[in-house]
């Protein structure tokens, strides 16, 4: 630890609020806009939202289909995570635990897709999901999803299931449980810390997902979050205030989530992206 | 969080450590049906969403597809056409390069500055990294508005401020202007993702051999000396890792893109990957093979890009953070 003095550190701090107040100003602008109606906003950009609208979040949940896009989202994102859990922690388990030839290769195999620019396969997956009446269908984002998020998600449970001790797994053993209670019943919930960051990590992904949802789903009634604002914009690109309402509805939830879990995502997110490099 | 976050980094080598040595001890054959159960699922997913996919995209370039039915062999046509006709993918290769290297270029360097700021333990340092790095956790689609508002000629805050200290003149609409479009972009992406790389630099000057660097400053190093030649070395390797990721996440973009400027005004923000889609499923000829070749060949592209980045750090970077 260098050695700074206290009237330093003080001034640094004094230059970093006031740099961190011109960062987060776009998001609190976007904030107060969605108080306020299109209106005020034309007669005052900077204004406070006084008197505050909160009907605007109402009209534009019930009346400009949010609703539906919030639901869809939800429906995706949750689904999406549950089936890469459920299926990614056993493979990763698998990989971790048990012997088996062609083991590395595989697994490597899997892992390397990482790499891979979404806009390579997604253009085939286009193609195949039309053919397999999965296109336009939130049944077809949530497998495409899915298998976007393998590699982060095995590379993540496969370390942690690896240095779980195998005295426990003796002990499950000799108490009689086959491989599959094993699994379920004594591995997957010691994982657990392991299993919220992937959870997290994928969450966040999913939720925020635009490139393969603008091209898997073409149809109001399928649409996620990202894609309704974006016609939404399209529709009434004037209406600056009702645009900010519906962007403050999409990023609400994960901000709820941050301010509540702030360490643990900033945590599970920077060891996501690093272990994907 | 930091101590948590340097347990990550070696909980990660341990445990491929410790996979290699339980898979040893474990001698008792494995089923197939086992196999099946475990690991099935996930191969189901990984073969049918990404491997059939990624193939078919090769085998596609090789055609005109112009709905999902019908093809029509083509050869090699597709890819004579992008090296000798096409007059966009070019511009859209340079954009998206120049954006890769313009974001490693910025977002490093402000990030290790504002690590080294919270590393003297400044008051309210937890407040400042949480909100530095609470852009990142935006969608794309909910940072495109807002900046498309920020950049607005007629009321935007830039041009607003402009005006007010007498630089009208400067004033301009900064995403409708041919030269300011895709810098103004690059912005946009640099402000997302400084928290991120700043994280990440923070985490790794934590876990730098403290008394090493006081030694060096009680040695009269001084400040700047201690940072320059003592820390920076240091975490350069973290340095490296980072701009892997920067650049690998910029040859990427799309969706910023394709919020924002659609590509324009006149292609000047066209990056590949909004070329791609855009020309399977906006152009006035619908055709899968064209695009199919470009994204081949984009795709040889990264992964070239992604070699000689790892072997030029020769490192493998996840081992560093």
């Amino acid at each position: 630890m260098l050695p700074v003095s206290r009237f330093a550190r003080y001034a640094i701090a004094a230059g970093l609020a006031l740099f961190t107040l011109l960062w987060t100003a776009p998001v609190l602008w976007m904030g107060m806009l969605s108080l306020r109606n299109s209106a005020e906003f034309y007669n005052g950009p900077y204004g406070l939202p006084l008197p505050a609208h909160w009907d605007k979040f109402r009209v534009a949940w019930v009346e400009f289909g949010y609703q539906t896009y919030f639901r869809n989202s939800v429906i995706v994102s949750t689904g999406a995570v549950l089936l890469l859990i459920a299926v990614g922690s056993m493979a990763a388990y698998f990989f971790a635990r048990y012997k088996f030839p062609l083991r590395e290769p595989l697994y490597l195999m899997i892992f390397a897709s990482i790499m891979l620019p979404p806009q390579v396969s997604i253009l085939a997956l286009f193609q195949m999901l039309v053919r397999y009446h999965l296109y336009n269908t939130l049944t077809g984002l949530i497998l495409v999803y899915a298998a976007s998020g393998l590699p982060v998600t095995l590379f993540l449970l496969r370390a942690f299931f690896a240095q779980i001790p195998r005295e426990i797994e003796e002990a499950a053993r000799i108490e009689g449980a086959n491989d599959w209670r094993m699994y379920w019943q004594v591995m997957f919930p010691i994982a657990r810390p392991a299993v919220t960051a992937v959870v997290i990590i994928n969450l966040v992904e999913f939720w925020n997902e635009f490139l393969y949802a603008v091209v898997l789903i073409n149809q109001q009634a399928s649409r996620t979050l990202p894609l309704g604002i974006m016609f939404f914009m399209g529709d009434r690109e004037q209406d600056v205030g009702m645009i900010a309402t519906g962007l403050v509805i999409t990023i609400l939830p994960i901000l709820v989530l941050y301010a509540i879990f702030s360490e643990r995502i900033t945590q599970s997110l920077v060891a996501g992206a690093l272990g994907s490099s | 969080m930091l101590r948590t976050l340097q347990d990550v980094g070696t909980e990660k080598r341990r445990g491929a450590a410790a996979a290699r040595t339980t898979a040893a001890r474990r001698s008792s054959p494995v089923s197939w049906g086992l196999a099946a159960v475990f690991l099935g699922p996930t191969l189901f997913l990984y073969l049918v969403f990404t491997v059939y996919p990624l193939f078919r995209t090769f085998y596609n370039s090789l055609f005109v597809l112009p709905t999902v039915n019908i093809e029509q062999f083509v050869g090699l046509d597709n890819f004579r056409q992008i090296f000798s006709t096409d007059t966009i993918i070019w511009p859209a290769v340079q954009h998206t390069l120049f954006w890769s290297i313009c974001s490693a270029l910025l977002e490093i360097p402000i990030a290790f500055l504002l690590a080294l700021a919270l590393y003297a333990r400044v008051p309210g340092g937890r407040i400042f990294r949480l909100a530095w790095f609470a852009p990142m956790l935006l969608s794309y689609v909910v940072v495109g508005p807002i900046w498309l508002w920020i950049y607005n000629y007629d009321w935007g805050p830039i041009d607003a401020a402009l005006r007010t200290m007498g630089l009208g003149g400067l004033a301009r609409p900064w995403l409708g202007d041919l030269s300011t479009a895709l810098p103004a972009l690059i912005v946009v992406t640099t402000w997302m993702f400084v928290g991120f790389n700043m994280v990440v630099f923070l985490a790794a000057l934590h876990s730098l051999p403290g008394d090493i660097i006081e030694a060096a400053y009680i040695d009269g190093a001084g400040w700047w000396r201690t940072v320059g030649w003592i820390m920076l070395p240091l975490v350069w390797p973290t340095a490296a890792a980072l701009t892997v990721l920067c650049v690998i996440g910029k040859m990427k973009q799309f969706a910023l893109v394709y919020v924002m400027t659609r590509g324009g005004p006149l292609w000047s923000t066209e990056t590949v990957a909004t070329y791609v889609i855009k020309r399977a499923f906006q152009w006035k000829t619908v055709d899968l093979g064209y695009p199919s070749a470009l994204a081949t060949l984009w795709f040889l592209a990264t992964l070239g890009v992604t070699l000689l980045l790892v072997l030029t750090f020769q490192r493998r970077p996840q081992h560093e953070a």
